[in-house]
Formats: C-alpha cells, sequence, structure tokens
C-alpha cells in the first residue's frame, strides 16, 4: 500500500515455544520453538501474506495475533497499544475488533447452530443491538459474502451447506462484529479451485469496501501473489523474506524462497523460468539451532558462517528485507511470459 | 494395442436418498508406459473410477455398464478371486491421504515385504526383505529408517513408502489417487520427480487423479477433465491446457492464480455442481455456463473431435 505511514499492527520479536510432553519412559521433553524472534508490520488497508509450509509457525503466529495463545517473548502492538496484557474490557474492546476466520468450514462451525445463530452469536456475546437489529445485521453480513438472499439460508444448519457456503459463513461471522482486522488462516485450503477464487474475491472486495486490514495465512505463493500487496515468508519460525508480493515472487532472493518457486510445478507457456537450484539434500550432520534453519538444504550455504550464526533480516532494496549472508544476485528474474499453471 | 481401455463406464451408489450416478459414460484408453491425468472438483467421480478398476467399489457401488479391458480382458467378467491376481501385481494403487494408509503397529519394513509375500508365497522372509531393501532405496529413503514405524516418519517418506509398496510387485499400471495432496511444495516437488524417474525406468503407465490441475500438467501426457460424473474433455496436455475447449474447463483454468503473467481478476465459477441423484438431462454444466442455450438445458450434449485426439463434450464452444 502506498500509505506506509500507520502501521495497524506491530510485532516486535515474537516468540512461541511449545514444550512437548515428557515421555513416561526415555527423554524428558523438549521445547519447539514454533516462533523465533518474528517482527514485522502491517499497514492499514493492505492485505498481508504469511507464506510457509506445514510447521513453518504461520499458524501459531495467526494465533497469538487473536489472542488464542500467548507468546514466550515479544509483543504484539494493534494500533500502537500493546495486547499481551490486556484484560477486562480492552480485551472485550480487542476481540471486537480482531477477528478469525479458520481453515477447516468443516470443524469450526458448530453443527448444532444454524446460520442465524452462528453469525449472530458475536453480536449477542458483545451484546450489540437487540433482536431485530441483530438480524438485520446478520443480513448485511451474508450479502456481503454472497449468501443472498439470506433468507435462503439464515435458517439452514452446516451439515445443509456445502464447503465454500460454510466457509463464507464462517467469513460473515467475522465480519458481522465490522472489525478493523482480521486473520485470515488458510482459509481456502479445503476447498476447490473455483470455490477458492471466490473466497479469494470476497475477502478481496471486503478489503476495499470495509477499509479492513488483513493477515492472510497461506502456504500458496501463487495465492498470496494474486491476493495481497506484501508478502512475509517463513520456515522453521523464522521469517526468511518480506516485501512487495509481486517483488518478492519475480525476484525473490532468499535460497529458500528460490527453492520454494523451483519446486512448484510449471507447465504452460512460462518462457525459461528461471531455475534457481539452491536446495540440496539435506546434511544431516549440520549442526542444529544456532545457524540458519534452512543451512542444512542450502545449496548456497558456508559452513561455518551459516551453520553457527542466524543472519538478520536486512533491507536489500526498497522495502525488499532478506535474512541470508548470501543474498543471490537477482538481476534475472522471472519472465513475463503468458500465465501458466503452478500449484496452490 | 492399448494397455487400458475403458468403454462406457457407467457406475452409481445406492444411498439412502436414492440411486446416485457417480460415473457417466466415460471412455478413455491409455498406452503403455504413458500417463493420465483425471482432474476434476471434488464429487465429479475421479476417486470413483480409480476404485473401479482396482474392484475396490464398496458394497453400494457398482458398474452399471460398460467394459474395462486391461491387457485385452474384461476386469468386469472377473471373479473376486481372479481380480485378487491381478490387484497388486498388474495394478497397483496410491490412495489419497497416504498419512493413514499404513497400519500404526507394523514396521514399515514388514508391511511393505507382506505385500511382497501376499503375491508370491514361495519367497522366503529374507528375500522379499531384500527386495524392499531395494525398493526403499528406489524411492530414497535410508536404510537405517526402515524398522521405524509409520509415526516415525515424516509426511513425505510416508507417501515415499506407499509408493515402494505400490512398486513392489513390479505393476504395469499404477493408479495414484491425490498422491500428495497433503504435502508441502517442496516435499511434492521431489515426490512427482520421483515419480516421474521410475515411471520412466520401469516403463509403467499411469492414471493420476488430482483436483490440483498443476500438477496433472506437471506430469501427465493426457489430461482428462470429468464434471459431474461425466468426462468433459479430453487429449493431451497440451492441447487441453493451450486450447482449452469445454467451458467447464476453461472456468477451471481461470479460477486458478498464477505466478507469472498478467494479474487478472480469478473468475470464480458460480453456482453448484448438479445433484447427481436427479442429473439434468441435458448437459450437466449449463447452469453455470456462461454460454448456455436453451437447447442446453433440455439436450444431452454430445462429443465434439476438436483435434485427432482432443474431445470436448461440448458443440457450442466456438
Amino acid at each position: 500500500m502506498e500509505d506506509k505511514t500507520k502501521p495497524i499492527l506491530e510485532l516486535e520479536n515474537l516468540s512461541k515455544v511449545y514444550r512437548t510432553k515428557r515421555a513416561l519412559f526415555g527423554d524428558s521433553g523438549s521445547d519447539v520453538i514454533a516462533l523465533n524472534r518474528i517482527s514485522f508490520k502491517i499497514f492499514e488497508g493492505e492485505i498481508f501474506g504469511l507464506v510457509g509450509e506445514s510447521g513453518s509457525g504461520k499458524t501459531t503466529a495467526g494465533r497469538l495475533i487473536v489472542k488464542l495463545e500467548k507468546p514466550a517473548e515479544g509483543k504484539i502492538y494493534l494500533e500502537n497499544a500493546d495486547i499481551t496484557g490486556f484484560k477486562g474490557k480492552a480485551l472485550r474492546d480487542f476481540r471486537r475488533k480482531v477477528q478469525m476466520i479458520f481453515q477447516d468450514p468443516y470443524q469450526s462451525l458448530n453443527p448444532q447452530l444454524s446460520v442465524l445463530n452462528t453469525v449472530s452469536e458475536p453480536l449477542t456475546v458483545h451484546k450489540i443491538g437487540n433482536g431485530k437489529a441483530r438480524q438485520e445485521l446478520v443480513r448485511q453480513a451474508m450479502k456481503s459474502v454472497g449468501l443472498s438472499p439470506p433468507d435462503d439460508y439464515l435458517h439452514r444448519y452446516p451439515h445443509q451447506l456445502s464447503g465454500g457456503q460454510r466457509q463464507r459463513v464462517a467469513i460473515a461471522r467475522a465480519m458481522v462484529l465490522n472489525p478493523r482486522f482480521v486473520v485470515a488462516d488458510e482459509p481456502t485450503s479445503m476447498l476447490d479451485a473455483s470455490i477458492s477464487a471466490q473466497i479469494f474475491n470476497i475477502l478481496s472486495e471486503m478489503r476495499e469496501k470495509l477499509d479492513l486490514t488483513i493477515l492472510f495465512i497461506t502456504h500458496s505463493l501463487a495465492a498470496a501473489r494474486y491476493l495481497c500487496d506484501r508478502i512475509a515468508v517463513i520456515y522453521r519460525g523464522h521469517l526468511m523474506e518480506m516485501g512487495p508480493a509481486e517483488e518478492v515472487i519475480r525476484n525473490p532472493k532468499h535460497p529458500y524462497t528460490q527453492a520454494l518457486i523451483d519446486a512448484l510445478p510449471k507447465f504452460g507457456d512460462c518462457g525459461d523460468v528461471k531455475h534457481y537450484g539452491t536446495l540440496r539434500r539435506a546434511d544431516s550432520e549440520a549442526p542444529e539451532g544456532a545457524g540458519c534453519p534452512f543451512y542444512p538444504r542450502c545449496k548456497v550455504a558456508h559452513r561455518t558462517k551459516c551453520g553457527t550464526g542466524m543472519p538478520r533480516l536486512e533491507e536489500i532494496s526498497d522495502s525488499h528485507l532478506v535474512a541470508c549472508y548470501y543474498t543471490m544476485p537477482g538481476d534475472e528474474t522471472i519472465p513475463e511470459g503468458d500465465a501458466c499453471f503452478y500449484a496452490t | 494395442m492399448a494397455l487400458l481401455e475403458v468403454e462406457n463406464l457407467n457406475i452409481g451408489y445406492r444411498t439412502r436418498k436414492g440411486y446416485l450416478q457417480a460415473v457417466a459414460g466415460v471412455s478413455f484408453s491409455l498406452e503403455e508406459g504413458k500417463s493420465l491425468g483425471f482432474v476434476g472438483e471434488s464429487g465429479c467421480g475421479k476417486t470413483t473410477i480409480g476404485m473401479a478398476l482396482m474392484g475396490l467399489l464398496p458394497p453400494n457401488g457398482m458398474v452399471t455398464k460398460g467394459r474395462i479391458l486391461f491387457e485385452g480382458q474384461d476386469l468386469l467378467t472377473l471373479s473376486d478371486s481372479e481380480m485378487r491376481s491381478i490387484r497388486w501385481k498388474r495394478i497397483a494403487m496410491i490412495f489419497q491421504a497416504a498419512m493413514n494408509a499404513m497400519n500404526p503397529v507394523h514396521r514399515v519394513e514388514d508391511q511393505v515385504a507382506e505385500a511382497i509375500l501376499a503375491h508370491d508365497p514361495d519367497l522366503g522372509k529374507s528375500d522379499a526383505k531384500k527386495q524392499v531393501e531395494g525398493l526403499f532405496q528406489l524411492v530414497g529413503i535410508p536404510e537405517a529408517r526402515m524398522r521405524d514405524y509409520p509415526h516415525q516418519y515424516s509426511g513425505g517418506m510416508k507417501q515415499r513408502a506407499i509408493i515402494a509398496m505400490a512398486l513392489a510387485c513390479h505393476p504395469k499400471l499404477i493408479i495414484a489417487d491425490e498422491p500428495t495432496t497433503a504435502l508441502d511444495v517442496i516435499v511434492q516437488d521431489q515426490i512427482l520427480k520421483e515419480t516421474r524417474k521410475l515411471q520412466r525406468e520401469f516403463g509403467i503407465s499411469m492414471i493420476f487423479i488430482s483436483h490440483d490441475i498443476s500438477i496433472v500438467a506437471d506430469v501427465c501426457h493426457d489430461i482428462g477433465i470429468m464434471y459431474a460424473g461425466q468426462l468433459v474433455e479430453y487429449g493431451s496436455r497440451e492441447e487441453v491446457f493451450q486450447s482449452p475447449c469445454h467451458p467447464y474447463t476453461r472456468a477451471l483454468i481461470s479460477s486458478y492464480p498464477t505466478l507469472t503473467g498478467k494479474k487478472s481478476r480469478l473468475t470464480p465459477i458460480s453456482g453448484e455442481t448438479p445433484n447427481l441423484i436427479n442429473p439434468p438431462s441435458g448437459c450437466r454444466f449449463c447452469d453455470r455456463c456462461p454460454g448456455a442455450k436453451t437447447s442446453c438445458k433440455t439436450d444431452p450434449p454430445a462429443w465434439e473431435e476438436v483435434g485427432p485426439r482432443h474431445r470436448a463434450l461440448c458443440q457450442d464452444f466456438r
């Protein structure tokens, strides 16, 4: 977004550690670092994409932001207020301003609640309006996600809806409070392609119309490119690269981002897609911990430097940040070409 | 002669709500050493076709019409025991959700050995284990991990073990149903490369079933697009993806976000798939088709030959 002056959300050195249970016999349990000192800002009105593979910590980041979990370290600021200590009224206000859309609409909706009850529940919880006003708000929210006429859906139950309809109900539930910030955690990974496109378009319309800021969590670079203004690539709890979506995808600098792009199935008239070849067979003898998390699989890495120290995220060009000692020269970009097919 | 020829296949399920026609009039053929991909959204019948080829339809499912000629032999006329001798030995399957396809209480090595021994009982246990070793090498599982249990494997490794199991009896045909759906892109890429290499090396024919056009486009020679139980377009991957004909194929392609090219607005397919318990008499896609005419609603669509091998179940796409 052009207006970079006003961050709405800011993460500062955010870390999260999960402790695995101590086994009855043998090992004494260990710590899994899901997020390791992550910092970024999300600006008002933008769609920010957090891209990573499973286990990268992307969902954990989302859950921390909506306060479903507590960080081990670090701060989260929403509109300049530190949310980690929120209690009472401040917490209730926060819950109204920040909403989440979950990955699996087959699990995130209560099977015993009708659509009307599902979507109006947040209004009841926050004591907004009376019965009639609530129904009106619910209707509006349903229309905004394309479930219209709303009366066809209000009295249905989740099992009477298709996957795409369920996810739209979940979005309506998030939108009915008119939030400022929404975390969308892989909202389309359970849906078919044609339905996913619908959800993408709904999110992008919401942003336009409602002046909303969205954190879009996804494993798909193509989806992130389509929807996001900026993206951050995360790997094993570390931010590897961050920048304007188009720039990061066309001109990736981090060997990991490059490996990700290499791995996408390609077909069609792509021209000569550059192959970076930065991935190698994992080196099982690589030391764990201190170094760059991608080091054991990185072809570019230097044994002592990358194996022992984690590079900092540094700006290499206008708002394009990379955490790598050996930022690859990137004069060659993915050629324009026609659209070809990539995995979603 | 083609290795596999399927003619006018019709498959239905008896359900509580009535008879559901899951696959209607599907015909295709597959040459030796080639790969064919079926793409379609959930409920289009692609997995049902795979299950029918394996003779593994659930009890409420049945083939009502058609022939499945495998090496010239109609699989539908075979008895259960005859089918058993073909299954896994001649036709193997990589099941969807490989994560759950293995028995958690047996070592991975033993499970693959079991598949080998079941089809070759004369083989000794140690010989079978030797074969497993070779297979695991082939798919890239380190020897040290052979005696692990499935839960000790990562998703990618489990998928590799499942592929090893499918290869165990040197089949002519492997059916891979969403083989990489739950995997990360880097692992997916490795598995797909591995599969292609093995396929070339052993001259195995493959049928890929997936909802993701990019995967199928990446690995298959021929593509079949399925919608609501019907094959709606069929041709080489170049033909189907560079000059898609059926409106559904076009709609499906333009609902995918891409990494290159111009960033245009995605066009979702509005509406919903028809109910297959009482399928519409005309074209099954006509309710969602931007170019539908009134006759589309009533008259069953006919095949249009676009090229020598490229056909589409729509005569009005031009």
